[in-house]
């Protein structure tokens, strides 16, 4: 009992310290979907290594890890989204470098082993793809393979399809895959419908979008983070912000072996006697669950960020009420996950790159096409080798109150802002304005029974004494969007401008709950957060340790809080 | 294997020293509302004739000018802990919801979910511990808000207000002096120990706001917890951050106080919901339970033509789906017209307009696993491990075979020497021959995917993660199948058709002509050790199909 106790005494502390640092780093890092690209024109050229390394864990370890990573000599073309800074693509990295390329475009991609001698050949394979040819390399099982001391082999194939895809070893997958080796590529389609790019007016840079969400991001000098104004050559596809999820886990004692043994064969002559591992890779007992290579709460820190030289891509996905926002998930690992998205449904778009389509047309604004015909789905399992598009949206529809607590008796001019409905029922005729796309029957109605700061009252619901609750990390401060909402359900008011931006004149009497916030300011951002995880539960564990693992928090962010992908 | 917010808790009682008011608990169920606003009007369903017609109130928002569609539900539950039984007799400790609310609905199968003139009434004897157990199922009737009595202090305040000649210092309060005060005696009486798997059932119909309280009784087996528990509404489309019930996104109501849920009622299907306080702990443990929303289509009067009323639908843009326009648009106009009317009897589990969803009697069915090791080290002071999870028991409906074929609740002894109702969901399937069954299906499972097999009649996927099988274009995307298989947070619609041959081919509501053979037949998971009780080989996922 009492050693328990001290365990318990250590780990609270360490665990405090830990998810604070991380959280507090975590301010302004949102995710979009990085990666490399192979230039343009006919043929995308890459040159990977697969090497080894160790990569970080939030309870402070370090697990020996193999992965893919951009050849040190013949750096990649590109990266994209041009907007983000800061890009690096190392030796090593888990998962692998994502390969962005364009439907049409004949991929080259030269592999070239890094790994320890004793670790033997290794190769990718690219499913759903048709190699074209293949050189170099050694035969292998399933495909050519590089051999150990730096052997290369060149495989290349036709990007055929557009959407997400998988790319892993197909050497020993059992152990080469869970030591880390695997990646992404994203192929975005040849010919962007028409709608899709109707509205030209977009941030500098940026492209253009279907509907005004490009003036929105120009007026509030957001970048454009997407690859493309649509994910596949169909109408109903074009989307305003894009992230991309790979799911695995890992079983450390797999990779401390690996790593005990590989020390032990030392710099051993490939192929002779001795010069091999012999890792058991069963039974498997994974306690690591990562996104992006990444677990909670690190997968919440910037893509690049200089403390994952290794696992350069994040899980941070933030967006604003209407914005169309594709997500990319792939199965990576050995395990089914089943991904659930709080705040809304999914629309699966496809399977590995493959639309579902009705076989029946569906004319989207004037253009006719087969209508989609994927599940709406809460809990999208991910499943290993298996990629799918899907989007998602929040507007807070139908919550039968004003989600922006607007008080047409305050003297906030922001409180006071107009929602002219569409046929949809939103407000769209003004971009630039904080509450596009609010959902306008709810327009002013009151939550709360008794007045809540300079919230209107008259509502159903009376919240209780907050002292009588909790607070959590991403508690915004109260039940509203924005920084000005919350500003006046504290009963502060702006006389101009929004609280938390430059110029602005508010005033907070600062009856704000204690707040634990410091992952979501309620000054400055006060977004609505979701949780989006597996719903396997003790999945949300890093090595038996809550909160951690395959987790992160989604933020619905209102139109004045800048979603600065950036990094 | 421990929890930062254990920590974070006693922060803020440091940082703050707080004057929190005597009246921690207190229940919420308005009798009208801005969009309910007639309280005569509230208790039952209105039929649907149409969207509701609105006007700018004074204060600058849309109310109800006609049509006022839908009703007030209210219900509350106890967060804390209970006992259950297992396949093997084993009695097990669970963190756990109980019912504070539609106790004696619970006991009986039904949702505890009420209206607002059920809800607001006052027990008229005195609760012992462990009722509705203790008092006797047979004579216990009462369904309202456990603990509310009247607010003496606002009534005494009041009078002597009124004659002092002042104002009164609780305005509002109603002649009956139920303001949702509730006396917190009753609330630990009945509250402690009185966890349920699966947590209460929850059933509303769309255009209802829906007023769920959470009181936090404590887990009188866990003093060294202080936990929090929240209600998460699992599926819920366009949720609401501040009611999502993550802790980590919104707050957490502590023990000895109460937190109202509020919502419209979403789009109709079948949701879930649980605890989201460190959800590998608190699901394990038994914080799960159902939750479904009843479509408008429901309440189109007999007769009507169900095309016609999804069309109506379509005019208002809360009700409207236009796949063309809204990605997520989730029942859309079926792609081929028809003349199906809204029949006598039976109900819709979507806004289907072609009957394609119709069944006679819906059975909620949730899966769950427990881990007989999680579940002893959470009940001893130990730290639990989450990557080695193993479930040993395997649930439908809190129960494992034989128990899921037992009539009627099950009663646990717990560690307060009182028989209480731990599971009251039996999982027995009854139809009658020619009729079709809703099986609402929810999986709850932390640990693994799990398969549900059907024995002899067919099954009919027809709605996926609350939202109906269909396409964008309204072709139906329903598949027959043997069986399902789901993870943790998904939730699925199955019809079972016992009827071979129908009078109108084409419109499932219309009678049957031919029916299949009476007989029981078996719902059971070919993920063949889950049919086990921890240690006994038999048992675990599986129940009857009893068609007679």
């Amino acid at each position: 009992m009492r050693a328990t106790k001290m365990n318990k005494t250590i780990s609270i502390a360490r665990w405090l310290l830990a998810p604070m640092m991380a959280l507090l780093l975590a301010v302004a890092a949102h995710a979009a979907t990085p990666g490399i690209t192979g230039g343009t024109g006919g043929t995308a050229t890459f040159n990977l290594t697969a090497q080894a390394a160790y990569i970080s864990q939030p309870d402070g370890q370090a697990v020996y890890s193999w992965g893919y990573g951009c050849d040190p000599v013949n750096q990649p073309a590109g990266f994209a989204p041009a907007a983000i800074a800061g890009p690096f693509c190392n030796t090593m990295q888990v998962p692998g470098p994502t390969l962005i390329v364009t439907e049409g475009q004949s991929v080259s991609v030269t592999l070239t082993n890094g790994l320890p001698p004793s670790a033997g050949n290794t190769s990718i394979l690219f499913p759903g793809f048709t190699l074209t040819s293949t050189s170099n390399g050694v035969a292998g099982l399933l495909t050519q393979e590089a051999a150990p001391g730096g052997g290369t082999v060149t495989y290349t194939f036709t990007a055929s399809t557009p959407g997400t895809h998988a790319y892993y070893s197909g050497t020993q997958g059992d152990l080469q895959v869970e030591m880390g080796l695997y990646g992404a590529i994203v192929v975005l389609p040849a010919s962007v419908p028409g709608n899709c790019t109707a509205n030209t007016t977009t941030p500098v840079g940026g492209l253009p979008f279907a509907g005004a969400n490009g003036v929105a991001e120009a007026h509030w000098r957001e970048s454009d983070f997407r690859l493309a104004p649509a994910a596949y050559d169909h109408p109903d596809t074009c989307y305003d912000r894009e992230y991309l999820f790979q799911f695995s886990e890992m079983d450390p004692g797999i990779h401390r072996k690996a790593d005990e043994q590989v020390t032990a064969a030392g710099a051993c002559t490939a192929g002779a006697v001795g010069c091999s591992l012999n890792v058991p890779t069963e039974p498997y007992h994974p306690s690591y669950f990562m996104i992006n290579g990444r677990s909670m709460p690190d997968d919440m820190d910037p893509n690049y960020a200089f403390q994952y030289p290794h696992q350069p891509y994040n899980g941070d996905p933030h967006m604003h009420p209407g914005e169309q926002v594709l997500i990319r998930v792939i199965g990576q690992g050995r395990w089914q996950h089943p991904f659930h998205e709080h705040g809304n449904h999914v629309r699966i778009l496809g399977r590995d790159g493959n639309l579902i389509l009705s076989p029946t047309n569906v004319t989207y604004g004037t253009v006719a096409a087969p209508g989609l015909a994927g599940p709406l789905m809460f809990t999208t399992t991910t499943t290993p080798g298996l990629a799918f598009d899907g989007i998602f949206y929040w507007t807070g529809k139908g919550l039968n109150w004003d989600a922006y607590g607007h008080n047409p008796g305050s003297s906030d001019p922001n409180a006071k802002l107009a929602c002219v409905p569409d046929p949809n029922g939103y407000n769209t005729i003004a971009p630039t304005a904080i509450n596009y796309y609010e959902w306008c029957q709810d327009h002013n109605k009151p939550l709360e029974v008794a007045p809540f700061g300079d919230v209107a009252s008259g509502g159903p619901a009376t919240l209780p004494d907050p002292n009588l609750f909790t607070n959590g990390p991403w508690f915004s401060g109260s039940p509203y969007l924005g920084p000005n909402a919350t500003t006046r359900a504290t009963a502060g008011t702006c006389s101009s401008g929004y609280p938390g931006t430059a110029g602005s004149s508010c005033s907070t009497t600062g009856t704000t709950p204690p707040s634990g916030t410091i992952a979501n300011n309620p000054s400055s951002e006060a977004g609505f957060a979701f949780m989006w995880h597996s719903h396997n539960e003790r999945e949300i564990t890093t090595n038996n340790i809550f909160p951690g693992g395959m987790l992160m928090m989604m933020l619905v962010d209102s139109r004045e809080f800048v979603i600065d992908e950036t990094n | 294997m421990q929890k930062i917010y254990k920590l974070v808790l006693p922060l803020f009682f440091c940082l703050a020293p707080l004057t929190v008011s005597a009246q921690s608990f207190r229940v919420q169920c308005p009798t009208s509302t801005v969009t309910h606003p007639v309280a005569a009007n509230n208790n039952s369903e209105p039929q649907y004739t149409g969207p509701t017609a609105f006007t700018t109130a004074a204060g600058g928002y849309l109310t109800p000018s006609s049509n006022v569609n839908g009703a007030i539900k209210c219900q509350q539950i106890s967060g804390g802990d209970g006992y259950s039984t297992m396949g093997d007799g084993t009695q097990t400790y669970m963190f756990s919801f109980g019912p504070l609310s539609g106790l004696a609905d619970i006991a009986n199968g039904q949702p505890g979910t009420e209206s607002p003139q059920t809800f607001n009434t006052v027990y008229p004897d005195i609760f012992q511990p462990g009722d509705p157990a203790t008092t006797g199922l047979a004579g216990f009737t009462y369904n309202g808000a456990v603990g509310l009595v009247p607010d003496l202090d606002c009534i005494a305040a009041n009078n002597a207000a009124t004659a002092a000649g002042t104002a009164p210092p609780c305005p509002g309060l109603p002649a009956s002096g139920l303001d949702g005060h509730v006396d917190p005696r009753q609330m630990m009486d009945v509250g402690v120990m009185n966890g349920n798997i699966p947590a209460p059932l929850m059933a509303i119909d769309e255009d209802d706001e829906f007023f769920l309280t959470l009181s936090n009784v404590g887990m009188i087996m866990r003093p060294d917890l202080f936990e929090q528990h929240t209600v998460h509404f699992h599926g819920y489309p366009n949720a609401s951050s501040f009611y999502d019930g993550v802790p980590d996104a919104s707050v957490a109501i502590n023990i000895g106080a109460s937190f109202t849920y509020y919502y419209l009622a979403p789009e109709a299907g079948t949701y879930f919901w649980h605890c989201h306080i460190t959800p590998p702990e608190h699901l394990q443990m038994g914080m799960v339970g159902q939750l479904y929303v009843r479509p408008r289509q429901n309440r189109v009067p007999v007769g009507n033509g169900l095309y016609a009323a999804l069309h109506t639908q379509q005019t208002d843009p809360r009700t409207a789906c236009n796949s063309a326009t809204d990605i997520l648009c989730s029942s859309p106009v079926p792609a081929a017209t028809n003349s199906i009317n809204r029949a006598a009897t039976g109900n819709y589990a979507y806004n289907d307009g072609d009957a394609s969803t119709y069944y006679d009697v819906e059975y909620p069915l949730q899966i769950h696993g427990f881990d007989p090791n999680f579940h002893f080290v959470g009940m001893t002071f130990n730290p639990e491990g989450f990557a080695d999870m193993k479930d040993k028991y395997f649930l439908l409906n809190g129960r494992s075979y034989p128990d899921t074929v037992t009539a009627g609740p099950m009663q646990t002894v717990s560690a307060d020497g009182r028989s209480h109702v731990s599971q009251p969901l039996s999982a027995i399937i009854n139809i009658k021959p020619g009729q079709r069954a809703l099986l609402r299906i929810s999986d709850l499972d932390v640990s693994e995917y799990q398969t549900l097999a059907s024995l002899g009649v067919p099954m009919t996927v027809i709605g996926l993660n609350a939202r109906l099988l269909r396409d964008q274009a309204g072709n139906n995307l329903a598949y027959n199948t043997n069986s399902i298989t789901l993870g943790g947070g998904e939730s699925l619609d199955v019809i079972l058709d016992t009827c071979l041959v129908r009078s109108i081919a084409g419109d499932p509501s219309s009678t049957c002509s031919t029916a299949m053979a009476t007989g029981t037949y078996y719902l059971y998971t070919p993920n063949l050790d889950h049919l086990s009780n921890d240690a006994e080989n038999f048992g675990g996922l599986m129940t009857e199909v009893r068609v007679n």
